[in-house]
C-alpha cells in the first residue's frame, strides 16, 4: 500500500491550517512541486499550465505514439483534464459527473463514483453538460456536480466524506467550474448567467464542508465582501477605495438580484499576497435596454483575502455589456517585465478581445490591448478610466431592442472563452487559444420568470469576415507590451486549454480532434499532430509516471463550441439546406468522450 | 411594387369516426408579416430561448432541425415533446411556463409553417 504516510501528512497539514500558518495548503503544495504530478487543473495556483518536465520535448516530440486510451461512457462535451497525484489518476465526465480512480500501475479502475443526479439540471445548462474537473488535497478528491452539490470523496476509496448544497438548479444555479482548492478551502462559483442567478463564489472549508464565507458579485457592500473604504477600483488613472454602495448605484431598482455576475471560470491563487483572483460573468439579461447602468460588479476581476473572502480590488473590464462578454476566463499570475519593470502582474484574455495586464498587488491597469486585430466593438481602452471605448455602429444598446446589429467582432464566444491560456517562464511567452468569430446580435424585450432562460437576444455566429476563413487562431502573445508575438491560423476555435513544458512546446486540442504539438519558439511549425476519437474541447496535461513522461487529453466535442457555431448562417432564409459552421465540423467529428495519453516509443 | 401572396394553410384535422374540420393554421404575406396568433408563437419561441438548441432557423443544433421534425409530428405529438419534455435525452419540460401554455397552439402555428416553407424567415412581424 502506498497511502497511509499521505494520510498522516494530511493531519498534520490540517493542523496547520488550522492554527493559522500561511501555507497554500503544504500537501497540494507538496504536490505541486513534484512535476510528475499534475496535481491541480492547470498544474499549479498560478494557472500557468507549465511542466518543468523535459523528457519530451522540441527534438523528439514527433515520434511520439498513442500509448493507453480510456473511454468514460459519456457523450457530451469533456471540457478540464484529469488529475494525477502519484500512482493514482483521477479521471471525470460531463452530466452525470462520473469519477473514475485509475491506478497507474495496472490500469485499474480502483474506484468510480456516479452521483445520482435529476435529469432536470440538463436542460438548466446554458452551453452543454460540461464540467471542467475536480481537485484534490489532504487525501480528497473534491467534486463539483451539476446539480450544484459539492461533493469531498475520500481519494482511496471515493466514499463521500461530506456533501454541500451550493445552489437551487431549479432556478438554473447550476455548476459546471471545478472547484479550487487554496489554503485550508476549496472554492467554488456558480453558473446561470442565462437564467438571471445572483453570481457568488462561496468558499467551504475542505474538513467538513462547513461554508467559510460567500461573496457575491453584485448587490449591498456587505454581501459582495467589500469593504468601501479598502477595497479598491481602478479610476482616474490610480488605484482608489470604491466607496459606497458601488454596485448598487449602478443598476436600476433590484435588478442586480437577478443580474447574473456568475462565477464558473478558472482562479488563481497567491501565496505570498494571500489573494486569489477569478472573473465575473455577464449582466442578465443580454438585452441591454432592460439593465441601464455599469452593471457592477459583472464583468469584473476580483481579488480576495481566501481567508476572509474579503475583496482587495477590482477592474471591471466591460462596464454595461452589451454583447455577451463574460469576463470569467483564467487569470494568469506571471512575474514579467512590462514595459520594462520587473512586476507581479495579472494577466487576462477577456472575451471582450481584449488581454489586459494588471500589477496583481493592487489591481493598477497597466496593459489593455487587441488580442485579435478584428475585434471592432471598441477602439481601445482608455488607461486614465479604464474603460473600453465603445463604436455606436456595434453598440446594440444605441441600436436598441429588436434591430439587429450586424458584423460585431468578436462573437458572443469572445475572442477566447474558457478554454485556458499558459504561460511559458522560459521566454515569458503566452500562448493562447482563441476564437475567430464575429456575429450578429439582435436584443429583444424578456421578462424574468423564475427558473426558466432570461437570454433576450438572437445571436448569429460566422467566422471573422476578410481574414484567413478559419474561425480560431493559436497565439504567443507578448503580456509585457500588449503584441501578438505569432500566430497560426486555426480552421475551428481552437476550445482546448493548452500545455507548455520546458521541453519547449506548446500542445494543444482543435475541434476537430487533433492533438497538436508546435515548437514553443516558432509556433507555426507543427512538431507532433494526431487525430483523436472526437473534437478536443479539454486542456492538454503531463505527468510522469516510472521514468516515463506522458501527454494526454480528453476528446469529447461539445461546450458551446460545438453547439453554438451552428448558427453561422448569414441569411436569415437559409435555415433549410445551410451549411453552417457546426455542419461542416460533422465532417470531421462526431459524440464521444475518451482520454488519450501518449509518450515517447 | 411586389404583389402580396398570400399563403394560407388548410390543416385536416381527422377526428373521431373520420369527421373532417377545417381550420386555418397561420396566415403569412411576403414570407414573414404574419397574423397575430403565428406572431405570438414566434415571441413564445424567442422568450423561452429554443433557439440556444435547435438554432435560430430551427435548422437543429444539439436538439433536432424542427424544420424537419414538424412535418412528422402531430399537434399532439407536438405538445407532448413541448409540454412534457425529454429529459434524460435533453429536451426540457415547459409546461411550468405559463406563456408556454398559454400560447403552444400558436407556436405550432409558426413553426409548422416554417417547416412547409411558408415561412421563409425566422423572424416574423405583424402583417399591419
Ligand atoms: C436544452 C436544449 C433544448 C432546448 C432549450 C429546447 N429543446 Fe427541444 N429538443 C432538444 C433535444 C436534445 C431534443 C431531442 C430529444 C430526443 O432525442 O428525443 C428536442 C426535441 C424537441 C422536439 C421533438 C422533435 C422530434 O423530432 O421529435 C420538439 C418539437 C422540440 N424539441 C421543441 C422545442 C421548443 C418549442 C423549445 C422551446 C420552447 C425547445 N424545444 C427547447 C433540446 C432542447
Amino acid at each position: 500500500m502506498k497511502f497511509p504516510w499521505r494520510y498522516l501528512f494530511a493531519g498534520v497539514a490540517c493542523a496547520l491550517g488550522g492554527s493559522g500558518t500561511a501555507l497554500a495548503n503544504a500537501d497540494l503544495e507538496r504536490h505541486i512541486a513534484n512535476a510528475s504530478n499534475w496535481a491541480m487543473q492547470a498544474g499549479d495556483m498560478y494557472n500557468q499550465r507549465y511542466s518543468k518536465l523535459n523528457q519530451i520535448n522540441a527534438g523528439n516530440v514527433g515520434k511520439m505514439q498513442v500509448a493507453w486510451t480510456f473511454s468514460t461512457g459519456v457523450l457530451r462535451g469533456h471540457e478540464g483534464s484529469p488529475l494525477v497525484i502519484g500512482d493514482m489518476m483521477y479521471i471525470h465526465s460531463p452530466f452525470p459527473n462520473k469519477v473514475f480512480a485509475m491506478d497507474l500501475n495496472q490500469q485499474k479502475i480502483v474506484w468510480k463514483y456516479e452521483p445520482r443526479q435529476d435529469p432536470a439540471v440538463i436542460p438548466q445548462m446554458c452551453c452543454d453538460t460540461v464540467n471542467r474537473g475536480v481537485a484534490y488535497a489532504e487525501g480528497k478528491i473534491f467534486l463539483q456536480q451539476a446539480d450544484s452539490n459539492l461533493v469531498a470523496l475520500d481519494a482511496k476509496t471515493g466514499k463521500v466524506l461530506w456533501s454541500v448544497t451550493n445552489g437551487d438548479p431549479s432556478l438554473g444555479a447550476v455548476n459546471t467550474n471545478a472547484p479550487h482548492v487554496f489554503k485550508d478551502k476549496v472554492i467554488t462559483g456558480i453558473s446561470g448567467g442565462e437564467w438571471g442567478v445572483r453570481g457568488f463564489v462561496a468558499a467551504y472549508n475542505i474538513n467538513d464542508g462547513s461554508l467559510a464565507w460567500k461573496a457575491y458579485s453584485t448587490g449591498p457592500d456587505d454581501e459582495m465582501l467589500i469593504d468601501p473604504n479598502k477595497t479598491t477600483a481602478w479610476k482616474d488613472g490610480r488605484v482608489q477605495p470604491v466607496g459606497r454602495n458601488s454596485s448598487l448605484d449602478t443598476w436600476q431598482g433590484d435588478q442586480w438580484k437577478i443580474g447574473g455576475g456568475t462565477t464558473w471560470g478558472w482562479y488563481s491563487y497567491d501565496k505570498a499576497l494571500n489573494l486569489m483572483y477569478y472573473g465575473t460573468g455577464n449582466p442578465s439579461t443580454w438585452n441591454p435596454a432592460q439593465r441601464p447602468g455599469d452593471n457592477k460588479w459583472s464583468m469584473t476581476i476580483f481579488a480576495r483575502d481566501v481567508d476572509t473572502g474579503m475583496a482587495k480590488w477590482v477592474y471591471q473590464m466591460t462596464p454595461f455589456d452589451e454583447w455577451d462578454f463574460d469576463g470569467v476566463n483564467e487569470m494568469i499570475l506571471a512575474d514579467i517585465d512590462v514595459k520594462g519593470k520587473k512586476t507581479k502582474a495579472l494577466v487576462h484574455f477577456d472575451r471582450n478581445g481584449f488581454a489586459y495586464t494588471m500589477d496583481r498587488t493592487n489591481g493598477a491597469l497597466l496593459v489593455a490591448e487587441k488580442y485579435d486585430p478584428k475585434v471592432n466593438w471598441a477602439t481601445h481602452v482608455d488607461m486614465r478610466s479604464g474603460r473600453p471605448q465603445v463604436v455606436s455602429r456595434y453598440s446594440t444598446a444605441q441600436n436598441g431592442p429588436d434591430v439587429n446589429t450586424k458584423g460585431i467582432c468578436p462573437a458572443a464566444l469572445g475572442t477566447k472563452d474558457q478554454q485556458p491560456a499558459a504561460f511559458n517562464p522560459s521566454n515569458s511567452l503566452f500562448y493562447v487559444p482563441t476564437n475567430h468569430v464575429c456575429m450578429d446580435y439582435e436584443p429583444f424585450e424578456v421578462e424574468y420568470v423564475a427558473g426558466q432562460p432570461y437570454v433576450g437576444a438572437t445571436l448569429s455566429m460566422y467566422p471573422a469576415p476578410g481574414s484567413h476563413g478559419g474561425m480560431g487562431n493559436f497565439i504567443a502573445w507578448d503580456a509585457g507590451t500588449g503584441k501578438i508575438v505569432q500566430s497560426k491560423a486555426e480552421k475551428f476555435s481552437v476550445w482546448s486549454g493548452v500545455l507548455t513544458t520546458a521541453g519547449g512546446i506548446a500542445c494543444y486540442g482543435t475541434l476537430e480532434g487533433f492533438l497538436k504539438c508546435v515548437d514553443a519558439g516558432d509556433i507555426n511549425k507543427e512538431l507532433f499532430k494526431f487525430k483523436t476519437p472526437s473534437g478536443i474541447i479539454g486542456n492538454v496535461f503531463t505527468y510522469m509516471h516510472r521514468g516515463k513522461q506522458y501527454i494526454g487529453v480528453y476528446s469529447g466535442i461539445g461546450g458551446w463550441a460545438g453547439i453554438g457555431l451552428a448558427a453561422g448562417l448569414e441569411k436569415d432564409s437559409d435555415g433549410l439546406g445551410a451549411v453552417g459552421g457546426y455542419k461542416e465540423l460533422s465532417q470531421y467529428t462526431d459524440l464521444g468522450g475518451s482520454l488519450t495519453v501518449f509518450a515517447l516509443p | 411594387m411586389k404583389s402580396l401572396r398570400i399563403v394560407c394553410v388548410l390543416a385536416l384535422l381527422t377526428w373521431a369516426a373520420g369527421a373532417a374540420a377545417e381550420d386555418k393554421l397561420y396566415t403569412v404575406v411576403d414570407g414573414y408579416k404574419v397574423d397575430d396568433k403565428t406572431l405570438e408563437g414566434f415571441r413564445t419561441w424567442r422568450a423561452l430561448a429554443c433557439d440556444r438548441c435547435h438554432g435560430a432557423n430551427q435548422q437543429g443544433l444539439v436538439g433536432p432541425s424542427l424544420l424537419e421534425s414538424m412535418k412528422r409530428l402531430t399537434r399532439e405529438d407536438f405538445r407532448l415533446a413541448v409540454l412534457e419534455g425529454r429529459l434524460e435525452k435533453g429536451m426540457p419540460a415547459f409546461s411550468s411556463s405559463d406563456r408556454m401554455v398559454k400560447h403552444i397552439d400558436d407556436l405550432y402555428a409558426y413553426l409548422k409553417g416554417r417547416s412547409d416553407g411558408a415561412i421563409t424567415r425566422a423572424k416574423v412581424e405583424p402583417i399591419r
